[in-house]
């Protein structure tokens, strides 16, 4: 087990590395550069800008550049930021690192029980009434976009009711409605799943078996039948997370959360290079730590994986 | 049981009443948007437009813009011509202190002056005003720590000698800072407190949330009377206005792409406030790209076909006000009496005919210019100068930076463009965007009448003469058609009807000292 969770590990540097050097270039193909945005009107002063150029390195080559920027890296150093003066980037992130990532955690939790819950009424209630209405309220929740909800849900709880905050972070009243928003994608695709891995588990010979030994049938749907919906549910969880991830970008765009993601785009914006490349490296990171987490929480529930990684 | 139950009640009743006085207190916090984080919070290194409209209320420097575009002398209490040569001796206000409790004396100025020179301290938008005093070359050099060209004659007397006359040194916003403040917070001091003397301190800042305030009760001009300003961080103009919407915005600087929406909502009618920006807005054509612009009656003829009115009324929703000069109203050396720049059309198509063009027939293809946040305009313009003149105009968008830096270097042929004032004198559009040496002058317009005139006009110290030489200098571009005036836009704002002592300038926000929240 923990060779395996090592050989994962070790799997990463490349992803990593090709990750660094198609941000380091992806930056610099961008139009326009950071002295001129930094100066702004006053980028005629050519003093200026080449004394700005000099103190962040902008004037060397591009791979000596490229050398010290991981060089840097090696001992956990992002550089300066452009944009926030005698800044490192390190203190530009540190408020905004857990965010995300905490936020789209959140989604997921709650995305997971609304989803499953959810589903597997649906898959019991086959055909039925209920089955109809939660589809029909599964499809609305993923073909409606993200913001649209957003807009609706701020103007109706926060503008109309002044029930929760517009915007903002810090209270635990302004986590509700993003991770509301981010979670009712991931919930009703969930749901579809967990939807038909039960009507499949349903059908299975184990399950009537149990139920022709005459156990309760809440015993039957949720330790036999559930618990097996469980090893595709949380595989998909990994990509689940990895679209919740990238929502955030557009979450905390709307309700103004200070996270990685909309720090990804003021800094593209602003030019700030050091920062953008930060930001990516550390998704890239997030990614592969969720997806390594599904990998070992599958040969924990799963006790036939676990006996293939032994063997 | 029953002395457990009391207890119970009256410690309810205690925090009851507790949270009642901090939400009554906190409703005196007045709360206004920023678009985005600053990108510093000290007066030396700033150089940006958030951090101005933040560091503005902690920071003074010898005189202050007034709402309504003069200036006053803030530490500064008044000040005369050098008697040895070009220079000011200031003489200082008594009594001002800084937020560390130090009083501000004049060593605070040589040394703010001198930090901002300095090699090294990455000084921004200030430095650029000192140029001008004795010695400030060595200290920029590093060949030298000490300002030669100032005098401290006593601890509110201080003398600034100029290697030329600078009449409007006075009003360059400076910021002085406390000297003493390096020594006690250390290099980082700037994430830690403010060093100025003006109605607020810093208090805490939030990246991406929030800029907190609060203030400084030993102003000399009175303690503010709200327990606090909080700048919120909201890049968002829809989310800054349902924030307001909702109660949790006191005041919200509109941004162009919400100004619309406000304007059509009778909601907000009587909350609204508007004013012209203080940036001149203009059509630049560049002669040495686009060899037609050469001739005047065609530079004439694109500045009669734009209607400008049309362009406030549906373009701008009427966030917008005309302009028939280079400078805006509300700034001193403003000309009132310019005449409104007519659309004609007629007399547009008669002078392309004249210059050999008639209907367009032989122009060479042009392109106009912008970022992607002009492109209305841009369409509006290549539109009209088609129907209108013929002119066969396509439309480019650029990428901001890029475009800046095209424009400084003078390879933008065809370009609508403002120059946003730093500081209230007409000069600062005048002697930047179409003076001949400028790296401003970005259509790189030349006329030798009109560099005399503002070298002339910057060494008058006497308001009404610098003006008078101002307009000559004015009407001297206008009539040379070196360029086209286009409509500027407005900046709007939205203030609750419990606020008051806060508005906007066409400068960004007013002091927010006299801010009261009933």
């Amino acid at each position: 087990m923990i060779r395996f969770v090592l050989g994962r590990i070790a799997g990463l540097v490349p992803v990593l590395a090709a990750a660094i050097v198609v941000t380091f270039l992806a930056a610099r193909a961008l139009p326009g550069d950071p002295v001129t945005v930094m100066l702004s009107d006053h980028s005629a002063d050519k003093v200026m800008a080449a004394k700005l150029s000099a103190e962040y390195g902008l004037d060397r080559p591009l791979i000596e550049q490229f050398v010290r920027y991981v060089a840097g890296l090696a001992v956990g150093d992002f550089g300066l930021s452009f944009r926030y003066v005698r800044q490192p980037v390190t203190s530009v992130i540190r408020d905004s690192l857990l965010i995300s990532p905490v936020l789209a955690l959140a989604a997921l939790a709650l995305a997971l029980a609304l989803g499953s819950a959810a589903g597997i009424v649906a898959a019991l209630y086959r055909n039925r009434m209920a089955d109809t209405a939660i589809i029909v309220v599964l499809v609305a929740g993923l073909s409606i976009p993200n913001f649209a909800i957003a807009t609706f849900l701020v103007y109706v709880l926060s503008v109309k009711a002044n029930l929760l905050p517009v915007a903002g972070w810090g209270t635990w009243q302004q986590a509700i409605l993003p991770v509301v928003v981010l979670a009712i994608p991931s919930a009703a695709y969930i749901a579809r799943l967990a939807r038909t891995f039960m009507l499949e588990v349903l059908q299975q010979d184990f399950v009537r078996t149990a139920r022709a030994k005459g156990l309760a049938e809440s015993a039957v749907v949720l330790r036999h039948a559930f618990l097996n919906t469980l090893v595709p549910l949380i595989t998909s969880a990994g990509i689940i997370f990895g679209s919740l991830l990238s929502n955030t970008v557009v979450v905390e765009t709307i309700f103004n959360i200070p996270g990685l993601g909309r720090l990804a785009i003021d800094s593209v914006f602003a030019r700030d290079y050091p920062v953008v490349m930060a930001v990516v490296i550390l998704f890239v990171l997030f990614f592969a730590a969720i997806n390594l987490l599904v990998d070992v929480l599958y040969a924990v529930i799963d006790p036939r994986i676990r006996a293939g990684l032994s063997a | 049981m029953h002395r457990k139950f009391s207890r119970v009640l009256g410690i309810a009743a205690v925090a009851m009443l507790a949270a009642g006085l901090a939400a009554s207190a906190s409703a005196k916090v007045f709360r206004v948007n920023v678009v985005a984080d600053p990108a510093q919070m000290d007066p030396i290194t700033y150089s940006e437009i958030v951090s101005g409209r933040i560091i503005r209320n902690m920071y003074e420097g010898f005189t202050v813009t007034t709402d309504d575009g003069r200036n006053a002398p803030a530490l500064a209490e008044r000040w005369e011509r050098l008697q040895s040569g070009p220079g000011f001796r200031f003489h200082l206000r008594t009594g001002v202190v800084f937020h560390s409790g130090r009083p501000f004396t004049a060593k605070d100025v040589k040394y703010t002056f001198e930090t901002l020179l300095k090699p090294g301290n990455k000084g921004g938008l200030n430095a650029t005003y000192l140029g001008v005093i004795v010695g400030a070359k060595e200290v920029k050099d590093g060949t030298a720590q000490d300002l030669s060209g100032i005098k401290i004659v006593d601890d509110h007397t201080i003398d600034i000698a100029f290697t030329k006359p600078d009449v409007l040194f006075p009003i360059y916003p400076f910021y002085f800072m406390d000297a003493g403040t390096v020594a006690e917070h250390g290099p980082d001091w700037m994430t830690k407190v403010s060093a100025g003397t003006g109605p607020y301190k810093f208090a805490k800042w939030q990246r991406g949330v929030s800029v907190d305030l609060e203030p400084h009760n030993g102003y000399w001009g009175g303690a503010p009377k709200v327990t606090g300003v909080r700048f919120m961080i909201v890049p968002s103009g829809d989310t800054a206005l349902s924030q307001y919407d909702a109660g949790e915005l006191d005041f919200v600087d509109v941004y162009a792409a919400s100004i619309r929406r406000v304007l059509r909502d009778d909601r907000y009618a009587k909350e609204i406030i508007r004013v012209p920006r203080a940036q001149s807005t203009y059509l630049g054509m560049n002669q040495n790209l686009y060899a037609p612009f050469k001739d005047k009656r065609v530079r004439e003829a694109v500045s009669l076909a734009i209607d400008r009115p049309a362009m406030v009324r549906g373009l701008y929703g009427g966030a917008a006000f005309l302009l028939d000069g280079v400078t805006t109203p509300g700034m001193p050396g403003f000309n009132a009496s310019l005449p409104e720049l007519k659309f004609d059309p007629e007399r547009a198509k008669k002078l392309m005919a004249d210059a050999g063009f008639p209907d367009g027939k032989g122009l060479p293809p042009l392109e106009i210019s912008g970022t992607e946040a002009f492109k209305d305009e841009l369409t509006y313009f290549a539109n009209q100068f088609q129907r209108v003149l013929g002119m066969p105009v396509a439309v480019k968008t650029v990428e901001r930076a890029t475009h800046i830096r095209s424009m400084n270097a003078g390879e933008v042929a065809f370009f609508p463009w403002g120059w946003t004032a730093d500081y209230p004198d007409a000069a600062y559009y005048l002697s930047q965007m179409w003076y001949g040496p400028s790296p401003y002058n970005r259509p790189r317009w030349k006329n030798a009448d009109y560099d005399r005139l503002i070298e002339e006009a910057l060494g008058v110290a006497d308001d009404a003469k610098r003006f008078a030489l101002y307009h000559q200098a004015e009407k001297v571009l206008l009539d040379d058609w070196g360029m086209a005036p286009v409509p500027m836009t407005a900046s709007v704002a939205l203030r609750k009807p419990n606020v008051r002592g806060v508005t906007i300038t066409p400068f960004g926000f007013s002091s927010f000292a006299k801010i009261e929240i009933d």
